[in-house]
């Protein structure tokens, strides 16, 4: 990192740009939204209004140094509906989270390549065909897309007088070049895409991910290297600059926390011939991301069978810095289980992550994958409840466990109808068809399928080994005394507790016992989901993921069968039980691996912590980056790995039941954290203060 | 053939190439005075108990009947923290061989293996031979003092494929007073390890003012200067947190050493005989 770029970095720590922000009042905001409803504008029109009323209202900003420009400075969007309106439309229909566009991904790379003024053409084209066709829908969609290309000129060419004000020449050129007409060097593709990943937040879409950004850049990259226009180390400094804009308006971003933001980067895996795809800016990203540290964008990297360990050790670096990625995912794995959900083989090779973890298709996705999980947990409960005292043996209780499942499903299932999105036409021209055929991709586009995220697997896997063993196999407890038990919540019941919760089998042990149920249980759940069809005709796709809602199912839960108590929270993801003690990283991604996870191919990780000192030289790296290597091998789906930090450790220390399998090394050798005594680990808890940077 | 273990690690990361497991042997000739693991001293099963998270709920009390452990592991199951563990294992060499050769592939495809520490594996020698031909092909790792009798310790250098030696000090009395053993054995079985054709580290564990000083590490030096397959020198620094596991063995962590002086690491005496030295 040279010292330009790290002053744009610590600019954006200490957040300069922040005072360049304007003061917005609420009234005005309120009253935008009030003129919407008072002129009784169509949707379309109003959602085009508000990216006009945001791209118009913004002041240009040239921070000092900065190549790559256009910061936020109005930090507040209206909205398009008044809460009367909204709540009238909430009644009627099933709205996904904020009722935006969201977590999907745009075809960059067109509009980049083409520029604005094509598109203005292309777009113009469609209309004049459905003006003919007097089509009613079409044609003010169209028109809104047309509005969205002047704001966005417009807003490019205030700042290029300001570039040409301020005395910058380099950003003047650059800015008359693009967004009008496509990109010609790599600052330029670089500049256009900021252009259009900001006016997509500006128009109040959000979770808008960044796709396979090593593919559809690195011809640019290519030809100025080759030309000399740029050498690796200019590059990266512009990649650098590029990464930190990311950083710059993240906090106006809408999420469940700071940070929840889904700019997801995907880098490698196969392109669309089945070619391994991963290049010099695949590499240059990760060392982009290695130098900088900061928690965007956030590096996913597709690997195949092909993927040579040097690669992985790349990502390892990265992980060893304590940010939580790469997150690595399997495309031997993920491709199948797209085709099979009914993706086309050129669209399943270049499919990408959502915000978080789900699997979808850069420029053809309207998929919703998100859109509601199924707490296993709380599926088993219903069967303990109901059945567990009937079933003759373990086996009849797992059909009574996939009759349980299914009822949840079609619960969840049947509040998913008539569902409402604002229109969008921004991301409507970055979405592929959407121009051709005058439909805001709002109301589809090529694949509209849902997610269904999984949650507490563990937990009901972890609980049906218990009774399997203990009700069905030992005897040494009845279906009564275990639901009387987990209704008082173990009160008076220490005994049970104790088998349930230390001395029953539990996945991540690689003991097939265990392993055999999560084994089922999943197959159950990609069988069921498979025979449903969203009201888009689309499919339900299963996953393995929690998101937030291993608390919020935790909630709505009681005492569980493997010995959880009232209040506990569920495993997040596709993990072990948080309080179990497991032999070992090996046994966890083979029982992990266990499962078909082509079928839950919706997405969600096996999530791995392992202290930062494992990560010390650069054998032990290899080792880590081996481990991974093995899990893909095994069959895994998606992995990511956490190097412990220091707040872990405290945390660890204030609840030691939550962090049992928290290896640290101390001295010559590796012991469980929690079973330290206290001086011992404050000791390491200051050794990693020093050691993480 | 039956023996004895303490634990089982399934991601070893410092000690030999690749993936790696790593068992365990109970039971140890020595008794250094920074050893961090005391519960690998006595060759004997015994109660561990973790202190920091107990909330004297007194569950353990109410089932113990004997004044003094006789490690019945009665308080073991009744802790509702689970905080209490019966320390040892005995266990037959094949079923030992069973679990360490579950998930091989991983251990194979990384360039890893199985890797056997103790405790001193080699205080365990018929176990321990019985172990290697369960084990075989795999590789192996052996981590040993080198104490141990000459005979049982060639025999061990032509059936592993990698050696980790530790080297406490070169002076026969210091070593016997803080090791509690003399060194000759050692040496002796050193120069055979110097001489053979397996690959091998040394482990050199840095306590200050007991083996650090300039003397004992080129003494140390020396001996190794000439041997063909030593691969490197692997220092491990003395650290505070030695001592955490001796109240959890129900004894008292009494070094006979300033624990708080700063160790030295002379990395370039070794370096000068083109010895590749590493810090762990």
């Amino acid at each position: 990192m040279n010292r330009r770029i790290k002053k744009l970095l610590d600019d954006v720590f200490q957040k300069k740009h922040h005072s360049l922000r304007q003061n917005i009042d609420e009234k005005e905001l309120l009253h935008f939204t009030l003129s919407l409803k008072e002129q009784k504008l169509p949707d379309i029109i109003r959602a085009q209004k508000r990216l006009t009323w945001v791209l118009e209202k913004e002041d240009p900003v040239i921070l000092p140094d900065e190549k790559i420009v256009f910061t936020r400075t109005v930090a507040k969007i209206p909205e398009i509906f008044t809460d009367d309106e909204w709540n009238g439309i909430k009644k009627t229909h099933h709205i996904h989270e904020m009722g935006r566009i969201c977590n999907i991904c745009s075809n960059y790379s067109y509009t980049i390549g083409v520029g604005l003024e094509y598109r203005r053409h292309e777009v113009r084209q469609a209309l004049e065909k459905f003006r003919l066709q007097k089509e009613q829908r079409a044609v003010p969609f169209l028109e809104a897309v047309i509005r969205a290309i002047d704001d966005i000129e417009n807003l490019a060419d205030r700042y290029a007088d300001l570039a040409l004000k301020s005395g910058r020449e380099d950003l003047f050129l650059v800015l008359k070049r693009i967004p009008r007409y496509g990109a010609r060097s790599f600052r330029e593709a670089l500049q256009f895409f900021r252009i259009l990943h900001y006016s997509l937040w500006a128009s109040g879409n959000y979770h808008n991910t960044i796709g396979r950004f090593d593919q559809y850049m690195f011809r640019y990259l290519k030809n100025d290297l080759d030309a000399g226009v740029l050498d690796d180390d200019t590059a990266l400094e512009l990649l650098e600059e590029f990464f930190i804009s990311f950083n710059k308006d993240s906090d106006l971003y809408p999420g469940m926390q700071q940070g929840d933001n889904g700019q997801s980067m995907v880098l490698g895996g196969v392109d669309e011939e089945g070619n391994d795809a991963f290049n010099l800016l695949s590499e240059m990203c990760l060392k982009a991301s290695l130098e900088l540290k900061l928690i965007d964008p956030k590096i996913n990297l597709r690997v195949t069978k092909n993927t040579p360990i040097e690669i992985y050790d790349l990502g390892t670096e990265l992980t060893k810095q304590g940010l939580g990625f790469p997150q690595y995912s399997n495309d031997e794995v993920v491709i199948p289980g797209l085709l099979a959900k009914g993706y086309e083989l050129k669209d399943a090779r270049n499919y990408v992550v959502a915000a978080c973890w789900e699997f979808i298709i850069p420029g053809e996705g309207m998929d919703i994958p998100n859109i509601t999980a199924l707490s296993f947990a709380k599926v088993v409960d219903a069967a303990i409840k109901k059945h567990l005292g009937p079933s003759a043996g373990f086996g009849p209780f797992m059909d009574k466990v996939k009759q349980e499942i299914k009822l949840e499903l079609a619960s969840l299932v049947s509040v998913l109808k008539n569902s409402y999105t604002e229109p969008a036409p921004l991301q409507s021209l970055l979405m592929n068809g959407c121009i051709e055929q005058g439909l805001d991709v709002s109301l589809g586009a090529k694949y509209n399928n849902y997610g269904i995220h999984g949650t507490g697997i563990s937990t009901a896997v972890d609980s049906l080994a218990a009774i399997k063993k203990l009700v069905f196999e030992e005897r040494s407890v009845s279906a009564n005394e275990l639901i009387r038990a987990i209704n008082r919540n173990f009160e008076g019941d220490d005994d049970l507790w104790l088998k349930l919760k230390y001395d029953s089998p539990k996945m991540g042990n690689d003991d097939d016992f265990a392993d055999n149920i999560a084994v089922q249980l999943l197959k159950d759940f990609a069988g069921l989901t498979g025979s449903l069809v969203n009201e888009r005709g689309g499919c339900f796709r299963p996953g393995s993921g929690s998101a937030m809602y291993y608390l919020w199912h935790a909630k709505e839960l009681g005492a569980s069968a493997d010995g959880r108590k009232k209040g506990e929270a569920l495993s997040t993801n596709f993990s072990p039980g948080l309080n179990v003690k497991l032999n070992g990283p090996l046994s966890i991604i083979r029982s992990f691996s266990k499962p078909d996870m082509k079928e839950i191919m919706n997405g969600g990780p096996l999530t791995l912590e392992l202290h930062d000192t494992v990560f010390r030289n650069p054998e032990s790296i290899r080792k880590v980056s081996s481990l991974v290597k093995a899990y893909m091998e095994l069959g895994g789906h998606q992995l990511q790995i956490n190097a412990v930090n220091r707040e872990q450790l405290l945390d660890a220390k204030e609840h030691p039941e939550l962090h049992r399998n928290l290896i640290v090394r101390v001295w010559g050798w590796s012991g469980y954290f929690t079973e330290l005594d206290e001086a011992y680990q404050d000791h390491i808890i200051q050794r990693v203060e020093l050691t993480i940077q | 053939m039956k023996g004895i273990i303490f634990n089982i690690e399934e991601f070893a990361v410092h000690d030999g190439p690749g993936i790696r497991k790593l068992v365990f042997f109970k039971g140890c000739p020595l008794h250094c005075s920074w050893c961090h693991n005391p519960e690998g001293i006595s060759f004997r099963k015994e109660l561990m108990v973790s202190q920091t998270a107990c909330t004297r709920c007194g569950k353990c009390t109410e089932v113990c009947s004997s004044d003094t452990c006789i490690v019945c592991g009665k308080c073991v199951g009744v802790c509702p923290l689970r905080l209490r563990k019966i320390c040892g294992e005995e266990i037959e060499a094949a079923d030992l061989a069973v679990r360490l050769l579950k998930g091989r592939d991983i251990l194979i495809s990384s360039g890893g293996g199985i890797t056997i520490s103790g405790g001193e594996p080699l205080a365990q020698p018929a176990f321990l031979f019985d172990l290697l031909r369960h084990l075989k092909p795999l590789h192996i790792a052996v981590e040993t003092s080198g104490y141990a009798s000459e005979d049982t310790f060639l025999r061990m250098l032509s059936e592993v494929n990698l050696v980790l030696m530790d080297i406490k000090h070169t002076d026969p009395v210091i070593h016997r007073k803080y090791t509690g053993v003399d060194n000759s054995l050692i040496m002796r079985n050193l120069k055979h390890l110097c001489e053979a054709s397996v690959d091998f580290c040394i482990r050199i564990p840095l306590i200050p003012g007991v083996n650090d000083s300039r003397e004992n590490m080129k003494m140390t030096a020396q001996l190794l200067k000439d041997a063909k397959n030593l691969k490197k020198v692997e220092f491990l620094p003395y650290h505070q947190t030695a001592g955490a596991k001796y109240g959890m063995v129900g004894s008292v962590f009494n070094p006979g050493f300033n624990t708080s002086e700063v160790v030295s690491i002379r990395k370039e005496i070794f370096e000068d005989y083109h010895i590749r030295v590493d810090v762990l």
